[in-house]
């Protein structure tokens, strides 16, 4: 499904409106853009329809249960509440009047859009492609969305709600589903672009790369890995906290423990940690148990056969529980796991943390560190100088806050430019 | 002669009187395997497992089973690779394949097992046919079982003709939808039967094209369908069988009795047939046993799980027991279609496609630089 000026369009027509792109972003460029309040507005009243589109979850085999919070989630972020404390959070700082020190005509600092985002979206989140969308409304850009290949018309759906609610917003937003081989009809896209907003794998990055000339700028939120690191005194309590995350996420997300890191060098202490985490996890597994059936539980039984007949040559312990498996293996790697509640626990002493970890530093995301108060300063300063830029407790590891940095930047700030302005 | 030709020579391919024959044979090929193997002695050794414990039926769920997963990232070969005759590679539904290689006995024995097979279900033919593949032209750039196979397939019927749905071109293949349809309609002309070999989701497709083009032939008696090879990339769209069926006899004049739905597996090299009743009977050359999906311990008959083949027939790589990725189920219900011999049913296949991550890929590539 297709989205132009506020009209759901075939392909045919798609076809036809992408010829004359560059005019109709021209056009809603010519005026200004709606201001944060009514898109804010817009938002808020998005978000209290959002019952409606549990149906719409539900079509591509999501429960009740998750599409349900899956809208409570979106319905929160779409919050008037949490907007504004965003636009203050992350931009608020980026405004000023003020005279330099060096200089004695004051000046101001305002924020000006970027222009013209095209949003490059991955599948790995329901409702993502059109929240990208909606932050570059919220900063003044006009969007063209390029939708994943399994978005099933979800985005074009609920952009096309916003511009029902507010239809000032209607020129400012556009959809093209065209599949990312198509590189004639995405290079039209991106010529039209003064940014490009990639979401995904390597090849998503690689690929928008390879479409934009070099006067357009590339955001990439790329796909990232996150760990937990742990000494030996980690009490059963707070490794139950990583096993929390590892069920509930089923180590899917970027912001999903992977593993443990162990602080040791002993084989043996590696071997003995994982059996008691096993333990943990196994507890925590029949607490919650998977939404995922028994293709999934088939497919990792034949991985985890597969690596034990592998692991003969490996020094590798795959310790199997109900539900659930540790991988103890002497290799310091960062690795995703083989999910869905298969977590490794590896070797990793202190020392060689900044070694191992700097090669994977633009991959690196968010940490738990369970260690004794005294090491947690120097421990949390390694892993940040590795490339980590979230350290949080475990259980809390893909829980959001609103203003949270994403990947280590303002997500809104990288949308706007900052223009100086002469007082006089 | 070894136990293991005897039992594969058997002339009724369902028997089910040769029970010590099979563990003979069982045996022997573990016996070979482990001695051409250092790997796989290892593995049995670890495991707690020798051939001389093998003495009743029950045994042979204590054999180490192996995943295809396992060849698709490890090559394990029992036999020098100089004696490797032919290669395959299975055709990777999920991205990665499996290399296996057969040794001369295994091939003589598995083409003459196959040959009693279709001759037994009257698959073979000695009236000319005109063919059409619904796969890949063979090639030498495609070394993908299912090629082999299907070239294989149309062996069993002299060939007059065949048309190809994708066409080598030298260094890929190109979708034959033309070809495909002009030789259907010259075909339809002659009065040589008219043989369909391949992918039941081509199938559907074509069959489909025909709907909507409005061509309904009769094509000449003994015509007959061969599918095999699961639906591919087009799982989303896996049809009922029944439909499949009737549009074959609407738009091509084929009857139910002569489209035949083989189940086979590049690591287990053997031929299962579909029967009327849409189950897949076992022959007295091989055993299947139902694993739990979670703890692989063997599952009574009734309950679904892992597919798990067991099979004398490879001496050139430790394929004795081989779990695939498909969830089947055994039966103790006597089938309607007179076969007395056990069957199983296929349900799914492991895993779920389009699993929404932001996790993995990260990793995957850093392993690989």
């Amino acid at each position: 499904m297709n989205l132009v000026n506020g009209k759901i369009l075939n392909d045919n027509e798609a076809r036809d409106a992408l010829e004359r792109l560059g005019e109709l972003v021209l056009e809603a460029r010519f005026s200004a853009p709606p201001s944060a309040e009514t898109v804010i507005a817009a938002c808020e009243k998005l978000g209290a329809m959002g019952t409606e589109f549990i149906p719409l979850l539900m079509k591509d085999g999501m429960s009740r249960e998750r599409a349900e919070a899956e809208i409570e989630l979106a319905r929160s972020m779409l919050s008037r509440e949490k907007l504004e404390a965003r636009l203050k959070l992350e931009l608020g700082a980026l405004e000023a009047e003020f005279t330099p020190i060096d200089s004695p005509v004051p000046v101001r600092h305002s924020l000006a859009p970027l222009g013209t985002l095209l949003h490059i979206a991955a599948g790995n989140a329901e409702g993502l492609p059109a929240f990208s969308v909606i932050e570059g409304l919220l900063t003044g850009n006009v969007n063209i969305l390029k939708p994943p290949s399994n978005d099933g018309g979800l985005s074009v759906i609920l952009l096309s709600r916003l511009i029902e609610v507010e239809p000032a917003l209607k020129n400012r937003i556009f959809v093209f589903d065209i599949p990312s081989s198509d590189t004639a009809r995405m290079k039209k896209l991106a010529a039209v672009s003064d940014a490009l907003i990639v979401w995904g794998g390597d090849d998503a990055v690689r690929g928008a790369r390879s479409l934009a000339s070099p006067d357009t700028a590339i955001i990439e939120w790329g796909h990232k890995l996150s760990f937990c690191y742990a000494s030996l005194e980690a009490s059963d309590a707070e490794l139950l906290g990583v096993c929390r995350n590892i069920c509930e996420t089923e180590q899917l997300y970027c912001s999903s423990c992977q593993g443990i890191f162990l602080d040791t060098e002993d084989e043996a202490e590696l071997f003995a940690f994982a059996e008691r985490f096993a333990d943990i996890l196994e507890r925590a597994a029949a607490e919650a148990p998977s939404a995922y059936g028994e293709r999934v539980r088939a497919q990792k039984t034949l991985e985890m056969r597969t690596l034990e007949l592998e692991g003969l040559e490996k020094g590798m312990r795959i310790i199997k529980r109900k539900g659930c498996a540790v991988i103890a293996e002497n290799k310091t790697a960062l690795e995703p796991s083989l999910m869905f509640r298969t977590p490794w626990v590896r070797p990793l002493p202190r020392k060689r943390i900044l070694k191992t970890l700097i090669p994977y530093k633009s991959r690196l995301q968010t940490a738990s560190l369970i260690c004794p108060q005294r090491d947690r300063e120097a421990l949390s300063e390694l892993l940040i100088s590795s490339g980590v830029v979230r350290l949080c407790a475990a259980e809390r590891m893909s829980e959001a806050y609103c203003g949270m940095p994403h990947d280590g930047c303002m997500p809104l700030s990288r949308y706007v430019r900052i223009v100086s302005g002469e007082l006089s | 002669m070894s136990f293991r030709r005897k039992l594969f020579f058997g002339r009724d391919p369902y028997s089910r009187e040769g029970g010590e024959l099979f563990l003979a044979a069982m045996r022997e090929t573990l016996e070979k395997n482990a001695a051409g193997s250092d790997k796989y002695a290892e593995i049995l050794k670890r495991e707690g497992f020798s051939p001389e414990m093998l003495k009743t039926e029950a045994d042979l769920a204590n054999i180490p089973p192996i995943p295809t997963l396992y060849f698709k990232r490890n090559r394990l070969f029992c036999v020098p690779e100089s004696k490797l005759m032919i290669r395959a590679a299975s055709s990777g539904t999920s991205g990665s394949t499996s290399e296996v290689g057969f040794d001369l006995s295994t091939l003589l024995i598995g083409f003459g097992t196959l040959r009693r097979f279709f001759r037994f279900h009257r698959i073979t033919s000695i009236i000319p046919t005109n063919y059409i593949v619904l796969g890949y032209e063979p090639a030498k750039h495609n070394r993908a079982g299912a090629v082999k196979t299907a070239h294989l397939t149309t062996k069993f019927a002299p060939a007059l003709r065949r048309e190809y749905a994708l066409k080598d071109n030298g260094a890929g293949y190109d979708i034959n939808i033309e070809g495909i349809r002009k030789a259907l309609l010259g075909y339809a002309k002659s009065p040589f039967p008219v043989r369909f070999v391949g992918f039941p989701a081509y199938m559907y497709f074509l069959l489909k094209t025909l709907e909507k083009e409005g061509i309904s032939l009769a094509l000449p008696a003994r015509s007959a369908v061969l599918l095999g090879g699961g639906w591919k990339e087009f799982s989303g769209q896996s049809v009922d069988r029944a439909e499949l069926l009737e549009l074959i006899e609407a738009r091509l004049g084929i009857k139910k009795e002569r489209c035949f739905e083989f189940f086979s597996a590049v690591e287990h090299p053997l031929a299962y047939l579909k029967c009327a009743c849409g189950h897949f009977h076992i022959p007295a050359y091989s055993r299947v046993i139902i694993r739990d999906a979670e703890t692989l311990e063997p599952l009574p008959e009734g309950e679904a799980g892992l597919l798990n083949f067991i099979t004398p027939l490879v001496s050139s790589m430790p394929l004795c027991s081989v779990i695939t990725d498909d969830i089947a189920m055994m039966s103790a219900e006597p089938c309607p279609c007179g076969n007395t011999a056990p069957y199983f049913d296929l349900l799914a296949r492991s895993g779920v496609s389009g699993i929404k991550t932001c996790a993995a890929e990260a990793g995957e590539r850093l392993v690989d630089s």
